[in-house]
């Protein structure tokens, strides 16, 4: 093998379920030391592509033309023997979710070990002694200890750097990361993927990474496929497709992927001295665990929020923005402070002189499948809420104003007789909207209403919430962690960690000029593609 | 503080069976408690029963106080808990033997045949439910699935009867299903009260041979009728497991088919350990219809014959020696089960 023979060639490759083909006439390849992207949205047959590159297709799925080669090597003429030393030897996978791939009855130290003696003829205590080694080598503080550990006490970027270890640890040459940040802290994810491309390089790796986020690919990739419905419509170097996207579908994505311009003008005019429509004082939000451990979930919080504003609460995940979140609504009792709507304080009222005023405060949940009742219809779930609105008492009123929400959400009448599982993450999302919308509140909590979502179903609901903003003057707080939406819709920042608020200020001036080294830190995790694409 | 810190630093399975052991004792008090309360609820006076018809006023007076009857109801029960506490429990008035000496003859020949059968069913059961998921359409799934559907339906005194009927009578390979060992081959001495266990121990191999003999029929009976359920499950919970992201990333990685098989299996344990110690605790009472047919001299046996001759303190004595039985298995059950999954907090 020289070296330019390409590690992983695949040629026309087609793949199909029954009658159904999900992949059609795949062609690319992936030299050493080169780190390839590919990316698509969801159901674009990314994860199947990779599956198929070890010979591990889910379910039934069948090749049905072309071919993979590795190393040179035909896959689908080796003996099985070979296909297994292949995977995990020299084609390894690093999957989404770490901990479910880590088992959970058994010390990671061994898991690592065990992939290491399946390539290679070791004892246990010394494959268990290199995998140590490797831990320290992936950012695995206190590495021997860690080993003993079983995956349920790992957090999720330290499970994601075992499986990273596992990955690396039989040194294969081709690393296949399938959407392996999902789901991570950015600051966890930057750290993670730069020790992946980092150890990759340094061993002469090539590594394909898997993803729906132009961020990661701007960063980390030389090249870049995009993938749309089974097929390859774009393949470019990373620089020029950012800068010059040749297919229509290409300029879309790195369109949607791109933050809006700065926030609209302020609501208010500054000089206006009208109260905030919300002001949150001294709130005070504790836990305590099953062993009598009092977690500070929100310690001391306070901000203001005016009319037609959007405050922007971030921080990683456990920080207590969304405990704040709950609170701000009622759905958590708060431990102390005040919370003022209109200048009047809702934590002291009893619950029935706060039902009317719930209203005009909404909240739209994180994951919108698991909030929606699944035995309901669309328009039975965004009418739900009407209940609240003595005016809403006919058939009639209620039905006009759930197809309007429908309509103000850009959702499809026919909708209205759906079930929640009928309908696209996007939907459901719409729908959660619609439904925290239809009693026309004053104030919203947007609970991560951009997480996990492909590229351009983002960016409508991005869109969306900004109109809606303006048509209906809301004010929102947007508990994310997604910092590209939090530039395209806030007005303000506020910036949380471990149940403080370390810094708050202007969204320009924030970004521009972060003080706190904690923000400093988040932003530095963003993957924005605009310091890419700029000229 | 110092206290709960030294606990944690203990080695984890020490936590668990520390952590465990204690409850034995309430629960053991109360199982006394309710054995003692099943013999006074129910119906008829024990002198009067003993003595039968033809007893005196003063015989029943005099019998009552022997028994400890006579006495307030919590000092009935402190003086039963004392004589159990001793070993006593009281005279078979069937056998005329103390109940105690009688369930420790009969005990072993029950859970040697129970430790027998549970041995082969989790044998067949999880083999065939293994290779039934990893080569599905195969021979064992099909197997796995017929089977299944018959094996609730299928009665064990029939399955008995039918193998007795075709391994001994026709066929004539079987050895004869009246009791446990040949009466021509004198028992070994007991030590463990397993025929086979001692007989190996005091190198007799004709009574090894003839006890293991006589084992066969009943064993396969018991089997064939509870590996259907064990089977079922271990299916459904190993193929879920089987197809977990866990395997299909370790397989990813190219760990070797067996390993996978071994690490799923690990994964199953959980609920097979806790069917495992149920069918235990079922078997102890339920395999009476196949001893009586192998004329197995067991446990079920003893209790049958008790509640057929009103004879109570038998019965009262097997109910004890029972739950305290099941106790103990759930207590192993227990402990397994966390041994098995390190996420059950300790």
């Amino acid at each position: 093998m020289t070296a330019d023979t390409p590690l992983l060639e695949v040629e026309n490759l087609s793949v199909a379920y029954g009658d159904r083909t999900v992949l059609h006439d795949i062609t690319l390849s992936l030299r050493p030391d080169e780190v390839l992207g590919i990316v698509g949205e969801t159901g674009a047959g990314k994860s199947v592509l990779a599956r198929a590159m070890l010979d591990l297709l889910p379910g039934g799925g069948r090749v049905t033309g072309g071919r993979i080669r590795v190393g040179g090597r035909d896959l689908a003429t080796l003996p099985e023997p070979e296909r297994r030393a292949l995977r995990g030897g020299t084609v390894a996978l690093i999957g989404t979710d770490a901990k479910s791939l880590l088992d959970p009855v058994r010390t990671v130290g061994a898991q690592v070990a065990d992939v290491l003696r399946a390539h290679r003829r070791l004892g246990a205590a010394e494959a268990k002694a290199q995998a140590i080694e490797l831990f320290a080598k992936v950012g695995i503080v206190d590495p021997e200890k860690r080993a003993e550990a079983s995956p349920h006490q790992l957090s999720g970027g330290m499970a994601q750097r075992v499986v990273i270890a596992m990955a690396l640890i039989a040194e294969p040459s081709v690393i296949l990361a399938d959407d392996a940040t999902l789901g991570l802290d950015a600051t966890i994810q930057v750290q993670v993927l730069d020790l992946l491309v980092a150890r990759c390089r340094e061993l002469g790796m090539g590594a394909v990474i898997i993803t729906h986020d132009l961020g990661i690919v701007a960063r980390y990739c030389d090249r870049v496929e995009i993938m749309r419905d089974g097929r390859i419509v774009e393949e470019a170097p990373t620089a020029r497709f950012l800068s010059a996207p040749a297919t229509p579908y290409g300029a879309e994505l790195l369109g949607a992927a791109r933050a809006r311009p700065a926030p609209m003008a302020r609501a208010a005019a500054k000089g206006a001295t009208e109260r905030p429509l919300v002001e949150v004082v001294n709130l005070v939000k504790h836990f305590t665990t099953g062993s009598g451990h009092v977690v500070r979930a929100v310690d001391d919080v306070s901000f203001a929020i005016p009319a037609g504003e959007t405050l922007a609460l971030v921080g990683e995940s456990g920080s207590g923005k969304t405990t704040v979140g709950q609170c701000l609504a009622r759905l958590l009792d708060s431990d102390g402070g005040a919370v003022l709507f209109r200048d009047r304080d809702m934590l002291g009222l009893p619950e029935k002189a706060f039902r009317p005023l719930r209203r005009d405060i909404q909240m739209v949940f994180q994951e919108p499948y698991v909030a929606l009742n699944p035995r309901w219809t669309v328009e039975r779930l965004v009418g739900e809420p009407l209940g609240l609105d003595p005016e809403m008492a006919g058939a009639e009123a209620r039905r006009a104003r759930v197809r309007e929400m429908l309509e103000l959400t850009r959702l499809p009448a026919r909708l209205a007789e759906a079930y929640p599982h009928e309908l696209t993450a996007g939907e459901q999302k719409r729908v959660g909207m619609a439904r925290a919308l239809a009693t026309r509140p004053a104030f919203v909590v947007f609970d991560e209403p951009t997480t996990a979502l492909d590229i351009r179903v983002r960016a409508q609901i991005i869109d969306l919430v900004r109109e809606l903003q303006r048509e209906m003057r809301l004010s929102t707080l947007f508990i994310t962690h997604d910092l590209n939406s939090v530039r395209s819709l806030a007005h303000s920042v506020a910036v949380m960690r471990h149940g403080r608020i370390v810094e708050m200020g202007e969204t320009e001036r924030i970004f521009a000029a972060p003080s706190h080294d904690y923000t400093r830190m988040l932003l530095g995790a963003e993957l924005p593609i605009e310091r890419y694409t700029a000229a | 503080m110092t206290l709960s810190d030294t606990w944690r630093k203990l080695p984890r399975p020490l936590r668990i069976v520390l952590g465990r052991l204690p409850m034995v004792i309430p629960q053991m008090f109360g199982v006394i408690f309710v054995t003692f309360m099943l013999a006074r609820l129910l119906p008829g006076d024990p002198a009067l029963l003993m003595l039968g018809n033809m007893a005196t006023e003063e015989s029943i007076a005099n019998l009552r106080a022997q028994l400890g009857l006579d006495g307030t109801l919590w000092q009935q029960f402190a003086h039963y808990m004392l004589q159990v506490l001793h070993g006593d429990l009281g005279i078979s008035l069937f056998t005329s033997n103390p109940v105690a000496t009688d369930l420790m003859e009969r005990a072993p020949a029950t859970l040697e045949l129970v430790f027998y059968s549970m041995l082969l069913t989790v044998l067949i059961a999880v083999t065939v439910s293994v290779v039934a998921v990893v080569r599905p359409r195969g021979v064992a799934d099909y197997f796995s699935r017929v089977y299944g559907l018959a094996a609730g339906a299928i009665p064990d005194f029939w399955v008995g009867l039918l193998l007795i009927f075709l391994f001994f009578s026709t066929l004539g390979i079987a050895a004869a299903p009246f009791g446990r060992i040949d009466p021509l081959v004198t028992p070994p001495p007991a030590v463990t009260g397993f025929y086979t266990f001692d007989s190996l121990i005091a190198g007799d191999l004709s009574a090894f041979r003839s006890s293991a003999g006589r084992l066969v029929l009943p064993v396969i009976t018991l089997t064939i009728v509870n590996a259907g359920a064990l089977m079922k499950m271990t299916k459904t919970t190993f193929a879920e497991i089987w197809r977990s992201d866990f395997i299909r990333h370790q397989r990813a990685s190219g760990l070797p088919s067996r390993w996978l098989v071994r690490n799923a299996l690990r994964n199953s344990l959980p609920p097979i350990i806790t069917l495992v110690g149920f069918l235990v605790g079922f078997l102890l009472g339920a395999a009476v219809l196949v001893e009586t047919i192998f004329s197995w001299g067991g446990l079920g046996q003893y209790a049958v014959q008790a509640v057929t001759y009103s004879d109570y303190p038998a019965l009262q004595g097997f109910v004890l020696v029972a739950a305290v039985f099941i106790l103990v298995v759930y207590l192993v059950v227990d402990i397994l089960y966390e041994l098995a999954d390190p996420r059950i907090e300790t």
